[in-house]
């Protein structure tokens, strides 16, 4: 540990010979974002990292804006509560998946729903779009993934190989692989073109996982387990290189982010309504960001700035925005 | 010498390189080239320690296996940010990208009433259903689900950098479930038709470009079922709509299209002609692939390409698989020799594809070729690899390059290295990443390294032309003026001198004529083979056969020696069925075959083969000659009739005992088209030849006559073609005036006289050429003739022979597996029989899957496998290659051996 320690520092920074501490990313609160009626279930930066979305259990979707922290929009047409929402590459469109198990498609200039996607049979828990956004990939409680259309909306393919609900789904950046996790404990490695699963990742003990996503390059993947861990796996080796541990997290979904700032970090929100903000390289605890009455449930990182997004459930209903 | 040519070669290859494809395509090629440029004086990393005649291996396209370090790794911070780079196409991408869309951009050709409004995006919900039946909502489901999935596939792929790639793996997918979606319909025409109007109407724009796309594809492999399925869409659209779809659907894109039309291979230097050796026998059942149709046409861009065809006799029928491979290397050689007489300065070149490799190998070791290259090559056979102390192609001299696929199941890289270290000859390889035994890359690999099958091909083609390169320039520049009668005579000289050895009992033997004019055959074969070759003057690609039947026909000769043949004729095509039975026999005592069995087998297992029936069946055949024995010269006018009356005999005589099936091998073949006729000497049915022996007789027959007298002396049979040597040799010798030097140019008619020299030439050199090779395993000349013309039985006679090799354990086996050819006139053995006996042909002969197939058909098994029966337990090790072929065979070495390539033989998907 310590070993690994000293020889990251070395490779970081190579001139500051005298410090062996490691800069510590110093986040302090910029803005808190109010305006959510209920918890809110994610928060997510669109491509030009201008924008800040947010989905709640009040059924809406709202836009931030994030430099000044203003409120832009709301998206409402969704019958339940939201559970995830994600951006096109373009950023014009969102795609958010809720408990009345479908997905809508909104146009966030015109801030309308375009598109209904319909075919679950249960609540709609997590959905992407792949990097060339015709895709949306979704998982929900009804243990399937399915692929639809983008344009047309129709549902291209149905996967259902999973057998617990589907918790989160994610492709790689040039969406060759589609990653999905699992309350059954597996994540499992998809191509995308043919649909056939490639791989499989699993934790000791089979703990359900919570979260997965595909790192920047799609080399690796780092993937959240009820066992209040973080794993970053190799995707060619299919091994386990680091473990993040330190928060809680046994019972919610807790979204987990890469922060491409220097040093890498790990972000992610914590049962104990603390932020948690690892060394990717080392595994240890750089930051702890404190300030949500409730579980911080959702992070986010901004992908231009140096601007850390969390939100919190029900007691809080507020969005904290971090800056270094 | 090898090293420097080996030196001077790679230089000259590495300048080549500099601006062809392969340089752009083969990134690792290039890794090893810089090595080179910068340190000359370094070995190639693969270079052979012993053998100095193996060059260096090539690779195309394979993958460096990387190996692990985890002990360094754990120092190297995780990278999760830089995305690999990933490899620029190898393609033209603008243009990959332009043809790819064509469909799509062209997609309103196919609409029947172009000025409706295309159907919505959900046009699925809105298509009415109403009245179809059972099975068009199955196709129709079936057809939407393939093109659904190709949709993915589209938008999945959109934006890789290596998309053209992908997608056209993606359509090919598709294509293949539309396919088979029809297939299982098989192609009913109304439901077809139906289905195309359909969705030609119901689909949305890009689905109706993922399915012209599929349409596309499958017109270049199946293009009469597509046509008969746009047949009613073309009425309705009208010309102008149906020509431009027709246009559209002409040739599927390929990605790679622009580079390779760009980078034309050049032809080889000295003009060589290549000669492109069959894999199997072809039929019409069977046609060639369209894999070895297209590689024909890429080869011509190197020079001028002779496919060798070796058609089925009797449609398969009665034939054995050794039979066959005799016929093929028959072909092969007889070709070989043509195009010698014919151009006697061209460089030839042998190609083949894996059993056609094999079969150019055995030629060239045979007769003189510039250079060989394998495509594919059987090394795997079921007695191991090949390469054994006693395998006849250690002999080769001539350079040979093998191009092999790395994933190949009858041949792997190392024991290639291992076979090739034991070659003499000069011999290069090239291992194609990730291909199969037709250098087919997997789908795989052309996704992960973006490439096509069409890139693959030409870097093979450029390698082979690099390797023709270096040898015909080579060959052109050591020796001056005459390169190829050096080797030539190299060549020739032991068969020289062996022949000089039955030359020389010429005259004992007392046989009557004294010119060597008159001992030019007059049988019916000097007949067809003057038509035969007179049809074709020039190496056309028909002449194909004529050669191999006529050298056994014109072994049939003398009057007084008919019958003793006769007897041995009857008795090998007995044997031939005997050899079945007992094959059979043992399959029964070993639970395999049930029902296949043939009434009235034997339940003897490897009787002698003079059995009761056969001797009966002799004494018949006595008796049956006896009446029609002829005077032994008889007056020239009326000679030829009666002579194809008595061949009519023969013939009928070996048909009636070779099987039930009378041959049917289209009796309206007459004089103008022998080919085909001429190639199945052995079981040629009866009319047929009187046919052809008659419309022969009107037009060849003054010349047969005049030279005719010879071959009614009594000549032991192998003295005979001996001294048909003399002769022939002088043929050879004087090569394309051969007409103006030997005796037959007093004929009249200086065209077909010509040719009829060069036919009987050909004959006579196969005979006098597998006479002499016995020696080389038993005691010389006087012995092989003593055994074949005193000992009725061939079974005998070989095992006199073979007894002096000392492998007297074989002897038996080989009888068998030798008079069931039937092939085999007298029971001479030839040097196919020796190969036969060293193991040689048998391995040919087991990788000879079309042929098994086709055998098999004939013996009406639905399972295509050949059996090949290795019996150690036995004193004596038997060989035998059965068409008989059963899936449930589980013979233990044999299944392993041969199952992996019954795929390949399974006819294609109708």
């Amino acid at each position: 540990m310590a070993t690994q320690y000293f020889k990251t520092v070395e490779h970081t920074s190579t001139n500051e010979k005298k410090s062996f501490k490691l800069k510590k990313p110093n986040y302090q609160l910029k803005f808190t974002l109010d305006g959510h009626t209920r918890a809110i279930s994610a928060v997510k930066f669109n491509p030009k990292g201008n924008w800040l979305a947010s989905s709640s259990d009040d059924k809406e979707i709202k836009i931030w804006e994030v430099y000044s922290g203003t409120y832009m929009k709301t998206l409402t047409d969704h019958n339940l509560g939201i559970s995830d929402i994600a951006w096109s590459s373009d950023s014009e469109l969102l795609v958010s998946a809720s408990d009345d198990k479908t997905l809508k498609i909104w146009n966030v200039g015109a801030g309308k729903c375009t598109t209904t996607l319909t075919g679950h049979t249960d609540f709609v828990f997590c959905c992407n779009f792949s990097p060339q956004s015709d895709i949306i990939y979704s998982g929900s409680f009804d243990e399937n993934v399915r692929i639809w259309n983008v344009k047309t909306g129709g549902c291209l393919r149905c996967l259902s190989t999973h057998s617990a609900p589907v918790t989160a789904v994610h492709t790689n950046q040039n969406g060759s692989l589609l990653v999905s996790g699992s309350y059954d404990g597996l994540c499992r490695i998809w191509d995308t073109v043919s649909c056939q699963y490639i791989k499989t990742f699993m934790s000791d003990n089979c703990p359900p996982v919570s979260f997965v996503k595909f790192s920047p390059n799609g080399e690796n993947i780092l993937t959240a387990t009820m066992d209040n861990t973080l794993n970053l796996w190799d995707l060619k080796k299919e091994k386990c290189l680091k473990k993040y541990i330190g928060h809680k997290n046994e019972k919610y979904c807790i979204f987990a982010d890469f922060s491409d700032t220097d040093p890498k970090l790990i972000v992610s929100g914590s049962e104990d309504n603390l932020v948690y903000v690892w060394n990717l390289e080392t595994e240890e605890i750089v930051q702890k960001l404190q300030g949500h009455t409730d579980i911080a449930i959702s992070t986010a990182c901004n992908p231009k700035l140096k601007i850390i997004a969390s939100a919190a459930l029900e007691k809080d209903k507020t969005i904290k925005l971090w800056e270094k | 010498m090898s090293h420097r040519g080996g030196e001077r070669d790679f230089q000259t290859s590495a300048r080549r390189m500099g601006t062809s494809l392969l340089f752009q395509l083969s990134v690792h090629e290039r890794e090893l080239d810089l090595v080179f440029l910068d340190h000359s004086y370094a070995k190639p990393w693969s270079a052979h320690p012993d053998a100095s005649s193996a060059r260096p291996t090539r690779m195309l396209f394979v993958t460096p296996r990387r190996h692990q370090d985890s002990t360094i790794e754990a120092d190297i911070p995780i990278d999760v940010e830089t995305v690999t780079s990933t490899p620029v196409p190898l393609y033209d991408n603008q243009k990959a990208r332009s043809v790819m869309n064509e469909c799509e951009r062209h997609v309103i050709f196919a609409r029947t009433d172009a000025d409706a409004p295309p159907p919505p995006e959900d046009w699925e919900e809105h298509v009415n259903r109403t009245g179809w039946t059972i099975a068009q909502n199955k196709l129709f489901n079936k057809i939407l689900k393939a093109l659904q999935s190709d949709r993915l596939a589209r938008l999945a792929n959109e934006g890789a950098c290596n998309e053209p790639v992908l997608r056209r793996i993606a359509v090919d997918k598709c294509a293949r479930r539309v396919r088979q979606a029809l297939a299982s319909v098989s192609w009913d025409i109304k439901l077809v038709q139906w289905l195309h109007t359909t969705l030609v109407e119901t689909l949305s724009l890009p689905m109706l470009a993922a399915y012209l796309d599929a349409l596309q594809t499958l017109k270049g492999k199946i293009p009469t079922l597509i046509d008969r399925m746009l047949m009613s869409s073309t009425t309705k659209t009208g010309a102008a709509g149906a020509e431009a779809l027709s246009l559209l659907l002409k040739r599927p894109w390929d990605p790679a299209v622009g580079v390779l039309s760009h980078n034309k291979p050049s032809k080889l230097p000295g003009s060589p002609l290549i000669l492109i050796a069959s894999s199997g026998p072809s039929s019409s059942m069977f046609p060639t692939s369209r894999r070895h149709r297209f590689w024909q046409s890429q080869l011509s861009c190197l020079g001028k390409v002779i496919p060798i065809a070796t058609h089925l006799l009797n449609n398969g029928s009665g034939v054995g698989v050794l039979q066959c491979l005799e016929h093929m290397i028959g072909a092969v050689r007889g070709k070989v020799l043509e195009i010698h007489n014919h151009f006697p300065h061209k460089p030839i070149i042998l190609i083949g594809w894996n059993t056609g490799a094999l079969v150019a190998c055995h030629v060239s070791v045979m007769e003189y070729v510039t250079a060989v290259v394998c495509l594919g090559f059987p090394l795997l056979t079921v007695d191991g690899p090949r390469g054994d102390v006693d395998d006849p192609l250690l002999d080769m001299k001539t350079p040979v390059l093998f191009v092999i696929g790395q994933n190949s199941l009858q041949c792997h890289t190392e024991a290639m290295e291992d076979f090739r270290e034991k070659i003499r000859a000069d011999n290069s390889m090239v291992v194609v990443g990730g291909a199969d035994d037709n250098l087919r890359i997997s789908k795989a690999k052309k996704k992960s390294e973006g490439l096509t099958q069409s890139m693959v091909d030409r870097c093979v083609q450029d390698e082979i032309a690099d390797f023709l390169t270096g040898v015909l320039t080579r060959a052109e520049g050591h020796s001056g003026s005459e390169p190829r009668d050096q080797d030539a005579e190299k060549k020739k000289k032991p068969r020289d001198s062996a022949r000089r050895d039955l030359a020389f009992e010429l005259p004992e033997r007392g046989s009557r004529p004294t010119s060597p004019a008159a001992k030019l055959p007059a049988s019916p074969s000097g007949s067809e083979d003057l038509s035969s070759v007179s049809s074709s003057p020039t190496s056309s690609p028909k002449t194909k056969m004529a050669t191999v039947t006529s050298v056994q026909k014109s072994s049939q000769i003398g009057t007084a020696q008919l019958l003793k043949r006769h007897v041995q004729r009857t008795e090998a095509v007995l044997t031939h069925k005997q050899a079945q039975a007992q094959f059979a026999a043992f399959l029964k005592q070993n639970m395999l075959v049930r029902k296949t069995l043939p009434p009235g087998t034997s339940s003897c297992l490897f009787v002698p083969i003079s059995s009761d029936q056969t001797e009966e069946a002799d004494k018949e055949d006595l008796r049956g000659q006896l009446k029609r024995q002829h005077p032994p010269s008889p007056p020239p006018g009326s000679k030829s009739s009666k002579r194809a009356k008595i061949k009519v005999t023969i013939v009928s005589h070996g048909d009636g005992a070779s099987g039930p099936s009378l041959p049917s091998q289209g009796g309206t073949t007459e004089g103008g088209k022998p080919i085909t006729v001429t190639r199945g000497q052995a079981a040629v049915g009866a009319k047929e030849l009187t046919g052809l022996l008659t419309t022969a007789k009107s037009s060849v027959a003054s010349e047969t006559v005049s030279v005719s007298p010879a071959s009614s002396s009594i000549i032991p049979n192998s003295t005979a073609p001996s001294a048909f040597h003399t002769l022939q040799s002088r043929l050879v010798a004087s090569g394309g005036h051969c007409v103006a030097a030997s005796p037959g140019s007093t004929l009249p008619g200086s065209t077909s006289a010509s040719s009829l020299l060069q036919g009987l030439s050909f004959s006579l050199q196969d005979i006098s050429s597998k006479t002499p090779t016995l020696p080389a395993s038993a005691s010389p000349g006087p012995a092989t003739q003593a055994s074949s013309v005193k000992l009725p039985t061939p079974m005998q006679g070989l095992g006199a022979i073979t007894t002096g090799t000392g492998t007297i354990v074989r002897t038996i086996p080989v009888a068998t597996t030798l008079s069931s050819l039937g092939a085999t006139p007298g029971g001479k053995p030839t040097a196919i029989h020796q190969l036969l006996t060293n193991g040689g042909l048998a391995k040919l002969a087991s990788s000879l899957p079309g042929l098994a197939q086709i055998s098999n058909q004939a013996a009406g098994l639905k399972a295509p496998t050949t059996i090949t029966v290795t019996l150690r337990g036995q004193p004596s090790r038997v060989t035998t290659l059965s068409p008989m072929g059963t899936g449930a065979a589980s013979l233990e070495e044999s299944t392993s051996q041969a199952l992996p390539s019954t795929p390949q033989r399974l006819p294609p998907a109708p």
